[in-house]
């Protein structure tokens, strides 16, 4: 489960703005008009490499990369890329794409991108509208760009990811290990009990290596990342409010990634056990049980994971400091350390809790 | 009944008293906090667009061709954060559109939004959304458009990608200091509009206490002390200040914000001045000036009574002190080399003539009725100078506000005339066409002299700019000054106008023999015509006579103005240009021959009327509210002076009675109570008339060039006169209209002939 | 009649207050030829001021007739149009007032007041100083009003009335503001001066010595007895 923004921020900008308020995080309960937006449904399946591509008949998809690198010296540092693409307007595969010139609003990017060291985080965010050029996203060779922010595919299994803030940014070398792992069935993420979902896959075997810069320094840094691709039309079902989305890396070799959405009442929890020898396992709701322990700026930093039938009982930390990301839409998103039955590093993203942690 | 109740009573009398009173501090509050606020928040506003603003950047093609929305995305690419606006003429929607992308602003929201986008809807007037803007460009066949690429503050020519460069953007005429000269002006007119506020204060207040005094002397009879007497005075006045200011600050500022709507758009548009600095929270500042102002003017013979004699023996001494303040003024003005001690000459000049212009109008009556034959004219002629005397602080108010009115006239038509000059001087042709940076204007230029079938000769000239060293070698050294080329003299430079020159300096500077400086460079430097200037280029060296000095409104920078065949080889121009004037219709054939002589696909001309037009428009609404303001400020004093001239007239009804006593008929009495009324007004206008044209030649002679180091142009408008004129008849026909009525239903009598309101003389 | 000066029949006059006619006076008649002098007698609020604003024509009578120098000039009748012009000419040339106080303006000089009321009058105005100094006031011609005393403000109005040569005074408690002695002073002046000139005197008095100078008296009803005009 990876953050979907519905750019609703800068549609509203650009003169399609609709009432938000009431759709959940970001907008992503909003209903999918069917007959306009494709939508996964339980039996959809993953197409290489099409779908590391954009999917212009879904509203919405994400590539995104979070990382637990370390610096030479033996700090740790979280990174985070993300690019998002919204559709304003779905478009068929017949149809071609409108020329630059005509500054055609159907679709708009946004990218965002975080470094995280010694209990400071910085975060940048980019807006770009489609089709003009400045930004977008190919399959073959994979190329995922807005301005001067980029991941591309160097040679086959070897990418490269650069991004330049204002007075940060980082340029690294990213070797794929291993092959996507479709989450869910075959790639269909169920996000609620009555059939909403996203096609979900990941790459969770990344070797980094490269050097972070901030201000006049380069750091060399070098780590272990996590690649996620989704698309959908409707993430959340309506009444659901955010979700914790969590991908571990155990030392064990063992990997987990869990997720659950927020309700009134409960929820709907699901995951994917990655053990180090095997195939992927899709976890059941029941399967995995998360429990808040500590917040920090009105979120919970500190949770209580337990996998039932894997022995694993962990208590997953975020690193001190303050990490949301104060872009149209402010979420959480922070570097843990993984401690008790096992231990281990990884990625926390929290969504739609109350924006008065966001003051601080 | 304690005394201090004893004392306020007094308005249980005479509710009118207190009426006019409470009206009269609510309203010059609302005035003098509507102005102050409007100029402090356009002065905010200016210093934010000014640091926020700065110098706005455009990024071009090296190779002169027009941007393209691949040019966009390549610099985007590279990283460097510039913004699309595509400028659209459309033939079916009035004006301009410019189409923005409101994604590609978030880059430029680190370093600078643009002022004029900040906040504004995209509602096509003008911003729309680019693509908007794109496809209705593509729908009409008649529209044009135009894309430009605005960088932002932190991209520099070292960081853009080979092919490009940097230049600068404006989207409005600019019109430098003309913005902060006006603001000036404002200010200049709030202390006026305090001042004249202050005076009808305290000629209202002066009225009550003339009926008052006479119980305050009942009261310390009775054993109640001065002191308990005149705090009871100043608690009264407190309280009324307190809760009359506080509202009318509030009604000011109301005032203000109403007007601000239309008043920021003139500045944002016009100066590059958006109003966005909001609620400029110095309420309690102006509310705490009037309230000293209230308490001031209705106090000082209270509790300053020592003050209060020293004035009493400065009577007597009047007329010679009032004259000597006045010259003092006069002489502070001329020789003032601050702006400070312009202000307070300024402030000296009011004074003096503040305190005599009631005695010259009473000196003269006095005068007539020395030699009046006829005892009735003779009586008339002592009544006004009773009149006169008695009514000083309203007369004096009026004559301020005559005065000020006709300045501000005076100087709100200068500025558009001068501002129209200007744009006639530097748009003196009806289109200018940009030289890309990869063309030839040489080759232009010669091209243009081929075709006098197509633009006349005179019709058209050439333009550079650039920088020049100017040699000083009094102080042993050179400074930088700009440069600004033209050749051949065409006609529409005929129309520049000259501060200094010699005979036919055009014909001297169509020959080569000289230069021309601009007046700020004269004033700095002390330049004359006919000294001789030298100016550097590198080891280049070029020296000429000055031939005259133009006016060169509202630019700090010092000019020459260099016949084009002077210009060294070496030189390097920072902007080229043509100013053409021709026939709209025959725009595109130009348009064809300069884009086939300069071999480039696209030749940017600029529609100087457009630019004339939209900035008259915008003067036009700053104007109107500045006129408007000293309007109300004359409407009060004049409503100010009507109540006076009542109040007083009803305390002289017995003796206008007599008249009809005596044998008079009743229009004779009307007659002469219309020219009493009417010769006291018009009095005050002949006095506000001298005082009225100084105060303008102040403003645009001494004011603007101290502050600013150029001046208006000075002109006189006699026929805003004749208004004056007519308005000040009005107001004496309707105080001997009210008198007229009230002879007609009162039989007043004065109880006794010692009665202190009605026997005076 | 030509030697009658003033004469008055059946004159009333009542206010309105409160929305009910309040009378003032009725049925008043006078007569007074040339030289005679009439003492207008009654309590303060009898209505003395409103017969003396009546007989110079400042106020219209409800009922009756007034003949000024044997024309008839005021009758309750007579159309309003006709009546202002008419009564003005009177006052201007024969029809002298004096008030209590208040009679000079404040702005002019005595002399340049007895010579304004004598220009109104047709009268030479040469002769200011000449009634001025008949009346005890040389030296003081050219004083203010406020700079001499009450009664020398009184002999001041005595000789404005005097120098526009009236065939009527009306004059309404001329010395009402003054001490004791200085009204017996204007008094005898006034009283000397209608001798030798030859006018006629309506005096306006509640002073019973003042009254007794005079050849008629008139007392007019007190303004409780209002039953008179029933």
């Amino acid at each position: 489960m990876r953050l979907i923004l519905l750019l609703s921020g800068f549609l509203l900008l650009a003169g399609c703005s609709d009432d938000t308020t009431n759709q959940g995080f970001a907008g992503l309960a909003e209903t999918a008009d069917a007959s306009e937006y494709l939508q996964p449904r339980p039996g959809d399946t993953l197409v290489f490499p099409e779908d590391y591509g954009p999917h212009p008949q879904h509203r919405i998809e994400w590539w995104y990369l979070t990382a637990n690198l370390k610096t030479g010296d033996g700090k740790p540092v979280g990174l985070q890329w993300t690019q998002f693409r919204q559709a304003i307007q779905p478009r068929s595969p017949e149809i071609p794409s409108p020329e630059p010139g005509s500054w055609t609003l159907d679709a708009a990017w946004m990218a965002h991108a975080a470094i995280s060291l010694g209990g400071e985080h910085r975060f940048a965010e980019k807006l770009a509208r489609g089709d003009v050029g400045h930004a977008g996203a190919e399959p073959e060779p994979l190329r995922v760009w807005l301005d001067n922010w980029q991941l591309r595919q160097q040679k086959p299994g070897v990418w490269h990811l650069s991004v330049h803030a204002r007075e940060w940014g980082y340029d690294l070398t990213l070797t794929i290990n291993g092959d996507p792992v479709a989450h869910g069935d075959r790639g269909f993420s169920a996000k609620s009990a009555s059939g909403e979902g996203s096609m979900y896959f990941s790459l969770v075997d990344i070797a980094l290596e490269g050097q972070i810069t901030l201000g006049e320094q380069i750091v060399p840094v070098s780590g272990k990342g996590w690649f996620d691709r989704e698309w959908s039309s409707q993430l959340l079902k309506t009444g659901q409010q955010g979700w914790d989305w969590f991908a571990l890396h155990l030392d064990s070799g063992d990997k987990l990634m869990g997720f659950q959405l927020r309700e009134e009442e409960g929820g709907f929890k699901s995951g994917t056990w990655l053990p180090a020898d095997g195939e992927p396992v899709p976890l059941s709701p029941d399967a995995l049980e998360l429990k808040p322990e500590e917040f920090r700026h009105g979120h919970p930093v500190r949770w209580r994971l337990q996998v039932h039938g894997y022995g694993v009982d962990v208590s997953v930390k975020a690193r001190p400091g303050n990490y949301l990301n104060m872009g149209q839409f402010p979420y959480w998103e922070s570097p843990v350390d993984v401690d008790g039955s096992h231990s281990g590093v990884g990625y926390m993203e929290l969504t739609g809790y109350a924006r008065d942690g966001a003051k601080d | 009944m304690n005394p201090f109740l004893a004392q306020i009573l007094h308005y249980r009398r005479h509710p009118f008293q207190l009426l006019a009173l409470v009206i009269m501090i609510l309203v010059a509050t609302m005035l003098w906090s509507a102005v102050s606020q409007l100029t402090a928040q356009a002065r905010t506003s200016m210093g934010q667009s000014e640091q926020a603003l700065g110098t706005r950047y455009q990024v071009q093609r090296a190779d002169g061709q027009p941007v393209t929305v691949e040019d966009f995305v390549t610099l985007r690419r590279d990283g460097a954060c510039v913004m699309p606006w595509l400028e659209v003429d459309s033939s079916t929607r009035a004006g301009r559109i410019v189409g923005i992308d409101p994604l590609s602003v978030a880059c430029l929201a680190d370093d600078t939004v643009p002022g004029a986008l900040q906040g504004s809807p995209l509602d096509g007037q003008p911003f729309m959304d680019i693509g908007e803007a794109a496809s209705l460009a593509r729908t009409e066949p008649e529209a044009a458009e135009r894309l430009y690429l605005i960088g932002a503050d932190s991209i520099s020519p070292a960081n853009l990608p080979q092919g490009y460069r940097l230049t600068d953007f404006s989207t409005g005429p600019e019109t430098g200091e003309l913005g902060e000269s006006f603001l000036l002006n404002l200010d200049a007119l709030a202390v006026l509009v305090l001042l004249i506020t202050a005076l009808l204060l305290r000629s209202v207040h002066q009225l009550g206490m003339a009926q008052r005094r006479a119980s305050f002397a009942l009261l310390f009879r009775y054993g109640v002390t001065h002191s308990s007497i005149r705090l009871g005075l100043f608690l009264e006045t407190l309280t009324l200040a307190l809760v009359c200011v506080l509202p009318g600050v509030a009604l000011g500022l109301w005032l203000a914000n109403g007007l601000a709507g239309g008043f920021g758009q003139a500045m944002a548009s016009l100066f590059d001045t958006p109003v966005y600095a909001g609620q400029g929270n110095h309420w309690l500042s102006i509310a705490l000036v009037m309230a000293g102002v209230v308490l001031g003017v209705c106090l000082l013979d209270e509790l300053a009574p020592r003050l209060t004699s020293v004035s009493d023996n400065l009577k007597q001494r009047q007329v010679p002190i009032a004259a000597g303040v006045l010259v003092l003024g006069l002489g502070l003005v001329w020789a003032g080399k601050s702006l400070p001690v312009v202000f307070l000459a300024v402030g000296l000049v009011f004074l003096g003539a503040g305190f005599l212009a009631p005695g010259m109008v009473a000196g003269i009556a006095r005068w007539w009725a020395r030699s009046a034959t006829d005892p009735l004219n003779l009586w008339q002629y002592a009544e006004l100078d009773v009149l006169a005397r008695r009514l000083a602080f309203p007369l004096v108010a009026l004559q301020f506000a005559l005065a000020l009115v006709l300045a501000v006239q005076a100087l709100v038509t200068v500025f558009e005339s001068t501002f129209d000059d200007w744009l006639s001087q530097r748009l003196a042709a009806d289109y200018y066409v940009e030289v890309p940076p990869s063309a030839d204007a040489t080759s232009a230029a010669s091209w243009l002299a081929s075709r006098p079938d197509l633009i006349e000769p005179g019709a058209w000239h050439r333009v550079v700019r650039g920088r020049a060293a100017l040699a000083l070698p009094e102080q042993g050294k050179s400074q930088g000054i700009d440069v600004f080329s033209v050749g051949p003299v065409s006609d529409m430079l005929h129309q520049w106008r000259f501060l200094d020159a010699i005979d036919a300096p055009w014909a001297a500077f169509s020959r080569g023999e000289g230069l021309m400086v601009n007046e700020q460079l004269a004033m700095r430097e002390a330049v004359s015509v006919g000294d001789t200037l030298s100016l550097a280029w590198g080891d280049q060296t070029v020296t000429l006579s000055v031939l005259a000095i133009y006016a060169d409104y509202g630019r700090p920078a010092g000019e020459v103005l260099l016949p084009m065949d002077r210009l060294p080889e070496t030189f390097s121009a920072t902007f080229e240009s043509l100013s053409v004037s021709l026939a709209a219709a025959r725009l595109h054939e130009l348009e064809r021959g300069l884009k086939t002589v300069w071999q480039v696909e696209d030749v940017v001309i600029r529609d100087n009327g457009r630019i004339k037009t939209l900035a008259h428009e915008v003067f036009d609404q700053t104007f109107l509210l500045t006129r408007l303001i000293t309007f109300v400020t004359l409407l009060l004093a004049a409503v100010s002076l009507l109540i006076m001239g009542w109040v007083f007239f009803s305390t002289r009804a017995w003796y206008y009675q007599l008249l009809t006593v005596w044998g008079l008929g009743q229009r004779e009495v009307t007659f002469r109570l219309a020219r009493l009324a009417v010769g006291l007004t018009g009095g005050i206008v002949l006095l506000a008339l001298p005082l009225g044209i100084w105060l303008t030649w102040v403003l645009v002679h001494r004011i603007n060039p101290v502050a600013f180091g150029w001046s208006l142009p000075m002109a006189v408008y006699p026929g805003f006169w004749l208004e004056l004129g007519v308005l000040s008849l009005l107001i004496g026909l309707s105080i001997a209209g009210l008198m007229r009525w009230q002879l007609r239903h009162a039989h007043s009598r004065p109880l006794s002939a010692s009665d202190v309101t009605g026997g005076e003389r | 009649m030509p030697d009658v000066a003033l004469q008055a029949s059946g004159l009333s006059k009542q206010f309105i207050s409160g929305g009910e006619p309040v009378p003032v006076f009725c049925g008043v008649s006078l007569l007074l030829k040339a030289g005679e002098s009439l003492a207008l007698m009654g309590r303060s609020g009898s209505g003395k001021s409103t017969l003396l604003n009546l007989l110079c024509g400042l106020e219209r009578p409800d009922e009756g007739e007034i003949w000024v120098g044997g024309h008839r000039v005021g009758a309750a009748g007579d159309s309003p149009k006709e009546q202002p012009g008419q009564w003005a000419g009177l006052r201007r040339q024969s029809l002298g007032v004096v008030f209590q106080d208040a009679n000079l303006m404040p702005a002019l000089t005595l002399l340049e007041n007895v010579r304004l009321r004598a220009s109104l009058a047709g009268q030479p105005d040469g002769q200011g100083p000449e009634w001025l100094n008949r009346l005890g006031l040389a030296g003081l011609e050219h004083r203010y009003p406020d700079q001499v005393s009450g009664g020398q403000r009184q002999r001041a109005a005595l000789a404005m009335v005097f120098a526009m040569q009236p065939e009527v005074i009306l004059a309404d408690e001329p010395t009402g503001s003054l001490d004791r002695h200085t009204a017996d002073e204007v008094a005898d002046q006034l009283f000397r001066l209608q001798q030798e000139t030859g006018c006629a005197l309506v005096l306006a008095t509640h002073d019973p010595e003042l009254a007794a100078r005079c050849g008629q008296r008139l007392d007019l009803a007190h303004p409780g007895r209002q039953s008179d005009c029933q």
